[in-house]
């Protein structure tokens, strides 16, 4: 039993992950830079979904205003940050992006406070029974919420055109601009996707953990980067699978090796072994 | 005459295509061997395989009668290759003269220890003018390399490629992008450097020049060894002519 | 001085050795880590576990910047394998590998670290003299180096690493070689640090304190090892100066390095020859 329950934690924090990893994937596909500030949009769409809820008393608007703001604010980031930098030796635009995070983590300090901000009445929070296993109905929600947008954005991918334009600019921005396809659009549209799903993701942590604080958005994007690394680097598909198999490691590692390696290292610890047996990741890149 | 460079049943497949199919290509000691062929015949996967940068997947290779089909690219080279890009690659941060003044330290930097205990950088900077005006480029020895026209760069290859001594001179198209009085000039050049015992391979789609210049000629057609002999005997088969005007 | 000027002045010292470790690693090679403060850490628990066993300072020294090189070339050489797109990511694993092994080994003092670690036995000023003097040490290394036909091939790794290689360059070879000196020198700053507080903890050397360093790399502008070292005193010395407005330091320094980065990549060093340039011309 523990064994099932276990894996189901797994998935559920995987498909968390997942949402995160995805735009940062994205982004590395279309622009070859490592976004760390995406934690920051995680950390808004938590601030911002819990402040509306709160405020209104409707998830759902909460949900949405946290994924539109943090749509605009990332292709915001894109416009401000990445573009001017785009011909530069990539450490530039990491070691912005690093800066930029920083500052975002402060300013959430200085605005809302370090001591966190929390739901006035947490919604979602009934326990429901499922096949013998306990689970809080926003658990539930979390996970289905995650494979519906997943799923969504692979129908975008696959099946419309914005989303073929997508794929192609990621496998070559100059045959794609060829074909008409505005490469500086397709930018805005990942930035703009990438960042809503993060911010979602973050406001269903919150209801998960019932807690927003600024450093939210840490541990989660040093996971995401080896996420990505793990999926390949701009692979969707990869990177999904690469979230999933990483939550089941974590929720088994902790019980299991806790004793010799902090949790949050075991993602580390997984991206190693994986990369030492399989330089080029589980999955290949794009 | 013996063969300084033997490469056999060189067969090398990208995923699912074969770009070389069980090619064969042997160079004589100082002989000047133009490797021609229509595009996509894999003539720079054929350089590139004998230099390490792709792996093949069956080759049999070897230098000076040395067998190096499994060392690595610096062994290779250590062993006497050299390689000119098709696409020039000048280090950015490096004057003219210090590009070919770092390939002329060659000995210096083959190990670690050695690298860490030479500093002069003199006598390399003077025998980098040597190859400079061995390729008529002198005169932009302290120019950064970003502003230079394509002939001073395609040169600038050669002289570096020249710089590190050499048993042979592998070319990768040096004469493409330049107008045919400079492609001329520079065949002119390449010439004497063969004249001066210099074993070279060359790849190259102007045929004029490649008649004019080489020794031999090596044809590759679709992955496959096609001819290889006298320039014109080579260019009066018919099947070589088939593949470059097709029939 | 004032014994809080000292204190203040060997913790400056300590992270110029830091940085110009770092810069011989990204700068020189081109290599970006993203885990370097887990060698200094190496270098500052190798030094004070032997130094509570009673080993005397100069041979603690000396392992700590042995045992940080060697655990530095292992990790170098797996990380070579992996494609360079990689590397910051990885450099990162290593980051938190090293707190995530560290807290959980009681025998390394797990989160609550390692403390009472015995006093260098010099005074305060000497001690300072002495990490200056490393300090020195390290600049006169990396200025030497920079000099070298070693140096000469490492700006060519840097530069393009594939023609370094078809010119006969044994690129491994260098790569680990810069890492190897780097990485060893991160860890003799350890140790120096071990003795300068007597009490560390895991969490100092995680991925923030590498980033702090990749950044005085950053903003000195990497590579110039003149432009490293002033950036270091800046930016260790920042957060002293702006003391009144200390709520907002951590912003101000994210404000910074953003900055930087977005209109003058190439640091101080950049700015600098920017200005001299203007002068002459």
């Amino acid at each position: 039993m523990l064994f099932i329950e276990l894996f189901i934690q797994g998935l559920i924090q995987g498909s968390t992950y997942a949402i995160i990893a995805v735009g940062l994937t994205l982004v590395y596909g279309l622009l070859r830079v490592l976004h760390v500030a995406h934690a920051g949009l995680f950390t808004l769409g938590a601030y911002l979904g819990v402040a509306v809820t709160n405020q209104t008393g409707s998830l759902s608007l909460g949900i949405l205003v946290a994924a539109l703001a943090a749509g605009i604010v990332g292709m915001g980031i894109y416009r401000l940050v990445y573009e001017p930098m785009l011909n530069k030796p990539p450490y530039v635009a990491l070691i912005a992006s690093i800066g930029l995070y920083i500052g975002m983590e402060e300013l959430f300090r200085l605005v809302f406070g370090p001591f966190g901000l929390s739901f006035s009445s947490a919604p979602l929070q009934t326990v429901v029974v499922v096949f013998g296993i306990h689970l809080r109905a926003c658990q539930i929600i979390a996970v289905v919420t995650n494979v519906v947008l997943l799923g969504g954005l692979a129908w975008v991918a696959q099946k419309t055109r914005i989303g073929t334009g997508w794929r192609a600019t990621v496998d070559d921005p100059q045959m794609s601009a060829c074909f008409g396809i505005d490469p500086i659009k397709v930018r805005y549209r990942v930035f703009f996707a990438g960042s809503a799903l993060a911010a979602v993701a973050g406001v269903l942590v919150a209801l998960l953990t019932n807690l927003v604080e600024p450093t939210m958005g840490a541990v989660p994007s040093y996971k995401s980067l080896a996420i990505i690394v793990l999926g390949g680097l701009g692979n969707v598909m990869g990177t999904l699978i690469a979230s999933l198999i990483l939550g089941i490691i974590e929720a088994f590692g902790t019980i299991y090796i806790g004793d010799f390696l902090d949790r949050d290292a075991i993602a580390f610890a997984f991206l190693i072994i994986v990369l030492m047996i399989k330089p080029t990741g589980l999955f290949t890149s794009r | 005459m013996s063969a300084i460079l033997l490469a056999k049943s060189v067969t090398v497949k990208f995923g699912g295509v074969t770009a070389l199919d069980n090619v064969h290509m042997e160079v004589e000691e100082g002989e000047f061997l133009s490797l021609i062929g229509p595009n996509g015949a894999g003539k720079t996967t054929l350089l590139n395989t004998i230099t390490g940068v792709v792996t093949p997947v069956t080759a049999a290779l070897s230098l000076g009668g040395k067998d190096i089909t499994h060392l690595s690219t610096h062994h290779r080279i250590k062993l006497g290759l050299a390689l000119t890009h098709q696409i020039v690659r000048p280090f950015q941060s490096m004057t003219v003269q210090e590009n070919v003044a770092f390939a002329a330290g060659y000995k210096k930097v083959r190990n670690i220890l050695s690298s860490f205990t030479s500093v002069s950088r003199a006598p390399e900077m003077k025998k980098a003018m040597e190859f400079l005006h061995m390729l008529g480029i002198e005169q932009y020895k302290d120019q950064e390399v970003s502003k230079l026209p394509l002939g001073v760069l395609k040169r600038l290859e050669v002289a570096r490629a020249l710089a590190i001594e050499p048993k042979i001179l592998l070319l990768d198209e040096p004469l493409a992008g330049l107008n045919s009085q400079e492609a001329g000039k520079l065949a002119d050049t390449v010439k004497s450097i063969s004249q001066k015992g210099m074993t070279i391979v060359m790849i190259e789609h102007n045929l004029s020049e490649v008649l004019r210049i080489s020794d031999r000629l090596h044809v590759l057609d679709n992955g496959r060894n096609l001819a290889q002999g006298e320039p014109a005997a080579v260019m009066n088969q018919p099947e070589v002519r088939a593949a470059y005007l097709g029939s | 001085m004032g014994l809080y000027e000292i204190s203040l002045a060997t913790g400056v010292g300590i992270y110029i050795i830091l940085a110009v470790s770092l810069n011989l690693i990204t700068g020189y090679c081109g290599q970006i880590s993203l885990g370097h403060a887990a060698f200094y850490g190496i270098g500052a628990y190798t030094v004070a576990l032997l130094s509570k066993m009673g080993w005397p300072m100069y041979l603690t020294l000396g392992a700590g910047f042995l045992v940080a090189g060697i655990i530095g070339t292992i990790i170098g050489l797996a990380s070579l394998r992996v494609k360079e797109d990689f590397l910051a990511i990885v450099t990162m694993g290593v980051a938190f590998l090293f707190v995530g092994i560290v807290r959980q080994q009681e025998f390394l003092g797990g989160e609550m670290g390692i403390s009472g670690i015995p006093s260098h036995g010099m005074s305060k000023p000497g001690y300072l003299a002495l990490v200056c003097g490393f300090a020195i040490l390290s600049i006169l290394f990396s200025w030497y180096l920079k000099r070298s036909w070693m140096g000469f091939a490492f700006d060519a790794v840097a530069d393009d690493e594939k023609t370094a290689r078809v010119l006969g360059l044994d690129i491994k070879a260098y790569k680990l070689t810069a890492f190897a000196m780097g990485t060893a020198i991160a860890g003799l700053a350890g140790g120096l640090y071990a003795y300068y507080t007597r009490f560390i903890v895991p969490d100092t050397f995680g991925f923030i304190e590498s980033v702090t360093i990749l950044s005085m790399v950053a903003v000195g502008g990497i590579g110039s090892i003149f432009g490293v070292v002033i950036a270091t005193i800046l930016l260790v010395l920042m957060p002293e100066f702006f003391r009144f407005i200390n709520d907002y330091r951590l912003l101000l320094y994210g404000v910074l390095l953003f900055s930087v980065m977005r209109f003058a990549p190439q640091g101080l060093a950049g700015f600098f020859s920017y200005l001299v340039k203007r002068k002459e011309g």
